[in-house]
């Protein structure tokens, strides 16, 4: 073997790897046994949770989760939140690509001022100023409305996104968007028909965090919301968890709803996730 | 350059052209971020009737924020965030590392582990909340299999005890993020040359040694970024102390975060009851946002400085 075939697994004896193995294994039992005691217990009634833990359910019978969609009414946070998240994720793009290109991309003499801007948004701990922003909503008619929850999600998730645009936007070749103005395009046609489109591994960066991001968050509903036809899933869910204790099957048939479109974009995603948080930590 | 008299039309269209597409993204984060942000540093120096600012205060709600009865709650809360920091350092960043060094030195399988254990980071805090308190409540299945494997006997109360509810919280933390450390670590790893390695492993160093002395010093910029991320959720901790123990911190004030103090004191408590302060609040929001702010910088610094150059 030359010194550089070397690969990682050259380093360690075989035997030498078993304990390792074992800690590896224990890990995933330990995340993988409580989702798993979440999705049988979603076919389970109270009492048959209490008699049988770790089986298999008697039947899969799906009483569980019609109660939980029509009594508890999640069905309806269920939709609250998908128009949340997907008009956030929408405004996030567009306004965020709209900034990054001429600031990534012209020479305008104040584009690092500006981007120095944006990006300390990072970084800033938003839910501090949640009292004024609050008297902000009040008075600007957007409390209790799902508009008011996107406006402040995009609002938070600029930043990120303005960043993540600018970095990928800054490295095509200028002969791009310099050709299609000989041809006479207009800027608003270069960003969203040549630049764009180049730099589809952005609009995916930012699409899934900006999703997993809003979907999941519980705090601003918390203080914005108090109509139940306005609520998101995990401000009902913080709810439920008091109010239906003694229904666990209930409680974990509503766990099992609102983790599904999330389960079904990472099992889709998981690569890409991956490689995001391990280039530059995305999540939070 | 940017002499207006001298700029070509190109140069005109485009500071033009700039000023339009930048304005949008800039309005909404000025407004909703910007905005609120600088006003409730502005407020903590005004005194509040309700949600109405009153005159100026010089410090006197930070004077107040640190004596009765506000005091106690204040060191009390600051001392469960720093110890829930450690706690995430040692188990989740500490582990972590371990787990991504493992899966360093084999080649197969490292995708599929990563991708399990960072599965939970992406549920909701709110959803890994209500799971774990379902699994620990007394007569629930964390109770049956401890007493089934006679480490423990009778009905399990660790969150209704004030002794172990903070580490508890801590834990069900450490296991809802533990697939971030094990992601940067082994993305951190990876970029180090194979050779380095070799040199080491010729020169006679276990792996344990090799982890040491050889990857640890090249990770710094890992450890940096995952020591700040820790520092900046710890410090914002409120979603897991709310779902599992209400915004009071149960029991008894024991799991009270500086963010769910920060929320009493602006919101109330449950159900909008109880006594709100708002010059607290933003005193205690600005006494947050220095430390946060002070905190990362010193430790971008930190990193930055025991970066190793090759």
């Amino acid at each position: 073997m030359t010194a550089l075939a070397v690969t990682p697994r050259a380093l360690m004896p075989k035997l030498a790897r078993l304990p390792g193995w074992t800690v590896l294994v224990l890990w995933t039992a330990a995340v993988l046994l409580p989702l798993y005691i979440l999705i049988v217990s979603c076919f389970k009634t109270t009492a048959e949770i209490y008699d049988n833990r770790l089986g298999l359910p008697q039947s899969f019978a799906f009483d569980n989760f019609v109660k939980a969609w029509t009594r508890a009414d999640l069905g309806q946070n269920f939709i609250n939140s998908l128009i949340v998240t997907g008009g956030a994720v929408i405004l996030t793009i567009v306004v965020s690509a709209m900034a990054a290109y001429p600031l990534s991309r012209y020479r305008l003499g104040w584009n690092g001022i500006m981007l120095g801007l944006f990006l300390s948004g990072i970084m800033l701990p938003i839910r501090l100023a949640s009292v004024e922003l609050f008297t902000l909503m009040r008075n600007l008619g957007l409390l209790d409305s799902l508009t008011g929850l996107i406006l402040v999600y995009s609002a938070i998730r600029i930043p990120f996104a303005v960043f993540i645009f600018a970095n990928f936007m800054r490295v095509l070749p200028s002969e791009l968007d310099e050709a299609a103005r000989m041809d006479g395009a207009g800027e608003a046609r270069i960003l969203f028909q040549i630049i764009l489109p180049m730099v589809k591994p952005a609009v995916s960066i930012v699409a899934i965090f900006t999703a997993i991001a809003v979907w999941n968050d519980f705090f601003f509903p918390l203080i914005f919301i108090f109509d139940d036809r306005y609520k998101t899933v995990p401000l009902a869910i913080s709810v439920f968890v008091g109010q239906f204790r003694t229904d666990w099957g209930l409680v974990f048939a509503s766990l099992a709803i609102s983790m599904a479109p999330i389960l079904i974009m990472y099992c889709l995603l998981a690569r890409q996730i991956r490689e995001g948080v391990g280039a530059g930590g995305g999540m939070k | 350059m940017t002499d207006p008299r001298r700029m070509t039309s190109l140069q005109r269209t485009q500071q033009r052209m700039a000023v339009l597409f930048i304005l949008p993204a800039l309005a909404v984060y000025a407004l909703f971020v910007l905005y609120p942000l600088l006003m409730s540093l502005w407020g903590s120096f005004f005194t509040w009737k309700g949600l109405r600012m009153q005159e100026f205060a010089g410090l006197s709600n930070f004077a107040r924020l640190f004596v009765f009865p506000s005091g106690e709650r204040l060191y009390g809360a600051l001392w469960h965030n720093v110890a829930w920091f450690f706690g995430i350092m040692l188990f989740q960043n500490g582990l972590g590392l371990l787990f991504a060094w493992l899966l360093f030195l084999r080649d197969r399988g490292a995708a599929f582990f990563q991708s399990v254990f960072f599965f939970p980071a992406v549920l909701s805090p709110v959803i890994v909340g209500a799971l774990w308190r379902l699994l620990l409540a007394p007569g629930g299945i964390a109770e049956w299999v401890l007493n089934g494997l006679g480490l423990h006997q009778g009905s399990l109360t660790v969150l209704g005890n004030s002794h172990t509810a903070l580490a508890m919280l801590i834990a069900v933390d450490a296991w809802n993020w533990m697939g971030l450390p094990v992601l940067i670590y082994t993305a951190g790893l990876r970029q180090i040359s194979g050779q380095i390695f070799e040199a080491a492993r010729l020169d006679g160093a276990s792996n344990t040694r090799m982890l040491v002395s050889v990857a640890l010093p090249l990770l710094m910029p890992a450890i940096g970024t995952l020591t700040t991320l820790s520092f900046i959720n710890t410090f914002n901790q409120f979603d897991i102390v709310y779902v599992m123990q209400g915004v009071q911190g149960n029991p008894s004030y024991s799991t009270d975060t500086l963010v769910t103090y920060f929320y009493r004191l602006a919101f109330g408590a449950e159900g909008a009851v109880g006594i709100t302060d708002i010059g607290l609040a933003l005193a205690l929001g600005t006494m947050l946002f220095l430390i946060l702010s002070i905190g990362t910088l010193l430790m971008l610094r930190f990193f930055d400085r025991r970066t190793v150059q090759l």
